[in-house]
């Protein structure tokens, strides 16, 4: 673990040279970014560098802004009014915040999935191809494809495979996490962010998600929020640590929980607040 | 642990009265139902729905009054609940938090509790007296401008129970709006906006004061939407005012059809709106 000594929290000054300091290049180069719910300032001034194919987990106590944060990397904020961010987000070397930047493409790069499953209510089949026709122009047989594909990267194919025509209200909590997942990577994003993705979930399906957040961090970028500590600490291979809306400090998990440089951190890690 | 006896006596009173409201309640409907079967018993025959109305003194039956009723429901319908479905999807989605569809849904509010004579004598003004004639198109005209704000209204409500989470995932797929809105909300709220178009309808059916200014009567079979039309209810209103002895059974039967279809029509949205439920 020799890697994480350095670039633990990353200045703007280290961005613009080398946006993840040591592993793999960023997928998502956070800077100068704040938001705000009409006056509330949710995120003070974050800079962090999500390095590309691996697990970046975000945690901190309640209203600390780690769900904002994932909130601004899709933009899914501006459903609603008075909601807005300032800065920057770069992806694949565009700063997505832009006005003129297209929400279709932002979204078709970055899944997401919530906290409670989202399943539309239509069948199962539907649910993955949902977007598919909105972006590509597919054959049946092909859609048929990318379903099947998805649904086996989400580890629910073998589950459904026989019942795609079924409504999928009728899965349970945790087969219908994993839809959702399945429903988010049929589109072939690059990033997926996780909002507390199993805190709905009994063990059982959160041990199935985690393991299929392992799986899925080879070929996706995967950033999740969870106030799971050991969940984070299972799952993730870099942590951010948030705290009234500030990054507090950003490092490899196992620094992060084992030796944090703030005490802030160590606080919070050792269950004094949160 | 023992209740204390107040309570007990609290909770009797309370259950005894609440069964007494609904009991209160629904003897009205049985009533009704009871006294224009009763009344109307010698006109339910085969006969009323084959045999148009009748001049005083012969006999004969509702045809062409079930056939306009029908026909401008129908016709009221198709201009009502399209208009009303996108006027609601508008204040529920796209303007939800705009000042705009806060004035539209206020005035929508208006236009619900609106009498309904004055809708009829609106149209009598547009239509009526600009085309020169009664017509079952203004008829049908009334109706639709009577279903609409009722329309407008439960889809409004009806997209605004599905929760935000719904419209998250669909536009974290990177859809556009009015595909999030087709495919995932309306379906999440179709037994809900179907029971608000059929509350509407079950509205409809028996509104008399607008028919009365706009699609008049007809004593006969008539097809043509451009002229005066027969209908249920201003056959009521004008039998049961008559002297004769015949057009009153009609009257009452005409009532029990009625009243009969309203009811079956707030039954299957019951159903619906269960089945809505367990899906």
């Amino acid at each position: 673990m020799n890697e994480t000594s350095s670039a633990l929290r990353i200045r703007p000054a280290d961005m613009s040279a080398a946006p993840a300091s040591n592993s793999a290049p960023a997928a998502i180069g956070i800077r100068n970014l704040d938001f705000f719910y009409g006056k509330a300032h949710a995120l003070k001034d974050v800079n962090m560098a999500v390095p590309a194919n691996s697990v970046t987990a975000i945690i901190g106590p309640s209203g600390c802004g780690k769900s904002t944060l994932l909130r601004t990397i899709n933009r899914i904020y501006e459903m609603y009014p008075d909601q807005y961010a300032t800065g920057e987000i770069a992806i694949d070397g565009r700063n997505v915040l832009e006005r003129g930047y297209p929400l279709s493409d932002l979204r078709r790069l970055v899944g997401m999935v919530f906290q409670k499953p989202t399943p539309f209510p239509s069948s199962i089949r539907a649910n993955v191809a949902f977007a598919l026709n909105y972006y590509e122009r597919m054959s049946r047989s092909e859609i048929a494809d990318r379903v099947e594909d998805a649904l086996r990267q989400a580890a629910l194919w073998d589950e459904v495979k026989d019942k795609l025509n079924q409504s999928a209200l009728s899965l349970s909590g945790g087969q219908q996490q994993r839809l959702c997942i399945a429903r988010a990577i049929a589109v072939r994003p690059e990033i997926l962010l996780l909002d507390e993705a199993t805190s709905a979930l009994d063990p059982i399906s959160t041990a199935k998600v985690e393991e299929l957040i392992h799986e899925l961090s080879e070929r996706f970028t995967i950033v999740i929020v969870t106030h799971n500590m050991q969940q984070a600490a299972r799952v993730s291979k870099r942590t951010a640590f948030f705290h009234l809306g500030e990054l507090i400090e950003f490092g490899s998990t196992s620094e992060i929980f084992t030796n944090p440089r703030e005490q802030r951190t160590r606080d919070y890690i050792t269950g004094r607040y949160g | 642990m023992a209740i204390p006896a107040r309570r007990r006596v609290a909770d009797v009173a309370a259950f005894t009265f609440a069964t007494a409201a609904t009991v209160f309640g629904l003897i009205w409907l049985a009533w009704i139902l009871w006294t224009t079967l009763q009344e109307g018993a010698a006109a339910l025959t085969p006969t009323l729905f084959r045999e148009m109305t009748p001049p005083p003194g012969a006999s004969g039956g509702l045809l062409n009054a079930f056939y306009g009723s029908a026909v401008m429901i129908l016709l009221g319908l198709f201009i009502g609940a399209p208009i009303g479905v996108a006027a609601g999807t508008y204040l529920a989605e796209h303007g939800r938090y705009t000042r705009l569809a806060a004035v539209v849904s206020f005035i929508n509010d208006i236009l619900l509790s609106a009498p309904s004579i004055i809708i009829g004598l609106f149209i009598y003004q547009l239509v009526v007296r600009t085309a020169g004639h009664f017509s079952g198109y203004a008829g049908a005209l009334a109706l639709g401008m009577i279903l609409l704000p009722i329309v407008v209204r439960t889809t409004d409500e009806a997209l605004r129970l599905v929760p935000d989470q719904m419209r998250e995932a669909g536009f974290a797929l990177g859809l556009p709006r009015w595909r999030v809105t087709r495919q995932v909300l309306y379906k999440a709220a179709l037994s809900a906006i179907l029971t608000g178009i059929l509350l509407g309808v079950a509205r409809i059916a028996g509104e008399t004061a607008p028919l009365l200014f706009t699609a008049l009567n007809n004593q006969f079979w008539s097809s043509d939407l451009n002229g005066p039309l027969a209908n249920v209810p201003v056959v009521i209103f004008q039998y049961a005012m008559s002297p004769y002895d015949e057009w009153h059974t009609l009257a009452w039967a005409g009532a029990f059809i009625l009243t009969a279809f309203v009811l079956l029509l707030n039954i299957s949205v019951r159903l619906l709106a269960r089945r809505g439920k367990h899906k």
